[in-house]
């Protein structure tokens, strides 16, 4: 190898490794700070929920919803849409889960019946202790 | 006292006599018509962007528990802050139409062909600019829509498996928006977009004034007869000075655009500024048939069509890119669209396709 070309490769080498060492603090600069959780176990009271209604919760960072359907039971799901994003809202009526952002539909056990939200909403741990619903 | 000042510094810096040469020298083709003033309206539209935002920065407080309150005391308390934020609104609305216009009459009149592809690519780069400061922008003020709007446009990159949910934490700075996504698209908006745009406009000036104002493609040309081998300046054979004959047009448009920019906001204030966009943001409600901006309906009705998400995002990816890299797809040396009927179907097709979406994701 020619001396100059030596000298070229080795400042590039220097240049990026320079470089390169700059690149890592400023990805962890930029990386999001570690999320506090609120709260790891939620209890609601039973009455709070009559059959066929849905009770609006945030469970840890993320907004949820616990629903009494009827004959069926509680069962609490993320209000976190699958496909953008935006929260579900419960139609009583037509006992769905509606998005109203890009017009995603799910079912009261949170599988998507239509529209282009591509996964099930997630569904939350649950029991029920004498007179309360425990989540998580 | 006046004349001594100036003479003593054009003594010094000859400042008045390159302006005057260079505008004398630069020549116009004589067909121009006045959609080749656009790109200079989206350069004042620009300025007056900077001068508003920075007025508003006075009264702005970037801080999720203050933002709303703060825009709120600018509409209501700050003696002419309306003014000042309406500016704002209708001009960044405004903006897009202009660039969208001035991308829409180049492509009609084949301006991006050899040896403009790189001015057309920066131009389309400068659109997509525009769009980031409107979609920063518009989660400042803490309402509804910009909570919404901004959850929707972050999780986008999450129908990318491996490095989607990277980016989109990366820009929300978190799982959620919350304040830290405010500061960071404060930053963004202020500081990180200005000198981007600077820089692409400073490669897009340059580009046309070194190369040359394109002959409109209905008209007779000698611009294309030698070959573009090596670099040279256009010839026109039928034109005349950049000053005062184009400047001319340029001030009656740069006029036109200042009277649409204030009819808008004494007659129709509330065309940009939907109920959503009035009311505080709640990250645990949705709004009803809440829809983005007039410009990002036609993608939003896209996605609400396309059943899957990978699939909606990439599609609109492509087509984006395609758009930016379309001069070096098209190297057909036919400028006029009317002779070239495939690409002219094409064209109207994209472009009733868009205005359809657009119409359908308003009403839907």
């Amino acid at each position: 190898m020619k001396r100059r070309s030596f000298l070229s490769l080795s400042l590039a080498i220097l240049g990026s490794t320079a470089l390169a060492t700059l690149v890592y603090p400023l990805v962890r600069f930029l990386a999001p700070p570690e999320a506090k959780t609120l709260a790891d176990k939620l209890s609601i009271k039973k009455d709070d929920i009559l059959p066929g209604e849905a009770k609006k919760i945030q469970f840890g960072n993320t907004p949820a919803i616990v629903i009494n359907i009827y004959g069926k039971g509680y069962i609490a799901l993320s209000q976190v849409c699958t496909h953008l994003g935006c929260l579900v809202e419960y139609d009583k009526e037509k006992k769905q889960l509606v998005c109203p952002c890009h017009a995603g539909v799910f079912n009261l056990e949170g599988h998507v019946v239509s529209g282009p939200p591509p996964k099930p909403l997630p569904t939350l741990p649950l029991k029920v202790e004498g007179e309360h619903i425990i989540i998580g | 006292m006046w004349e001594k000042i100036k003479k003593g510094i054009e003594v010094r810096t000859g400042l008045g006599e390159l302006i005057k040469k260079k505008q004398h020298e630069y020549q116009v083709p004589k067909d121009t018509n006045i959609f080749y003033t656009l790109g200079i309206i989206a350069l004042v539209a620009y300025m007056i962007q900077a001068v508003t935002g920075y007025f508003l920065l006075i009264y702005y407080i970037p801080h999720s528990d203050h933002a709303f309150r703060s825009i709120q005391d600018i509409m209501n308390t700050v003696p002419f802050g309306w003014l000042i934020r309406m500016v704002h609104i209708v001009v960044s609305s405004l903006m897009v139409i202009i660039i969208l216009l001035h991308l829409i009459s180049l492509f009609i009149m084949g301006s991006y062909k050899k040896p403009r592809e790189l001015t057309w690519l920066a131009g389309g780069c400068l659109l997509l600019v525009v769009l980031m400061f409107c979609l920063s922008g518009y989660l400042l003020p803490w309402s509804q829509r910009s909570y919404w709007a901004t959850t929707i446009a972050t999780n986008m990159p999450t129908a990318f498996p491996v490095i989607g949910d990277f980016i989109a934490k990366g820009l929300r700075g978190g799982d959620y928006i919350s304040g830290i996504t405010l500061t960071r698209f404060f930053a963004i908006h202020v500081a990180f977009l200005p000198p981007l745009f600077l820089l692409l406009i400073g490669l897009h000036v340059f580009l046309v004034t070194r190369i040359g104002l394109s002959t409109p493609a209905f008209s007779k040309s000698a611009e294309d007869e030698k070959p573009w081998t090596e670099y040279r300046p256009v010839s026109h054979t039928n034109s005349y000075p950049f000053y005062p004959h184009f400047v001319l047009k340029e001030a009656f448009m740069i006029t036109a655009f200042l009277a649409v920019t204030f009819f808008l906001i004494s007659f129709m204030p509330t065309l940009f500024i939907p109920e959503a966009a009035n009311t505080p943001a709640d990250p645990f409600k949705t709004p009803a048939h809440i829809k983005p901006e007039w410009y990002f309906l036609a993608p939003y009705q896209m996605l609400k069509l396309i059943p899957n998400k990978f699939f909606g995002i990439t599609l609109q990816l492509i087509l984006v890119v395609i758009l930016l890299l379309w001069p070096f797809f098209d190297t057909k040396k036919e400028r006029n669209i009317l002779k070239r009927p495939v690409l002219l179907s094409v064209f109207l097709l994209l472009l009733a396709m868009w205005i359809i979406l657009t119409v359908w994701g308003r009403i839907s």
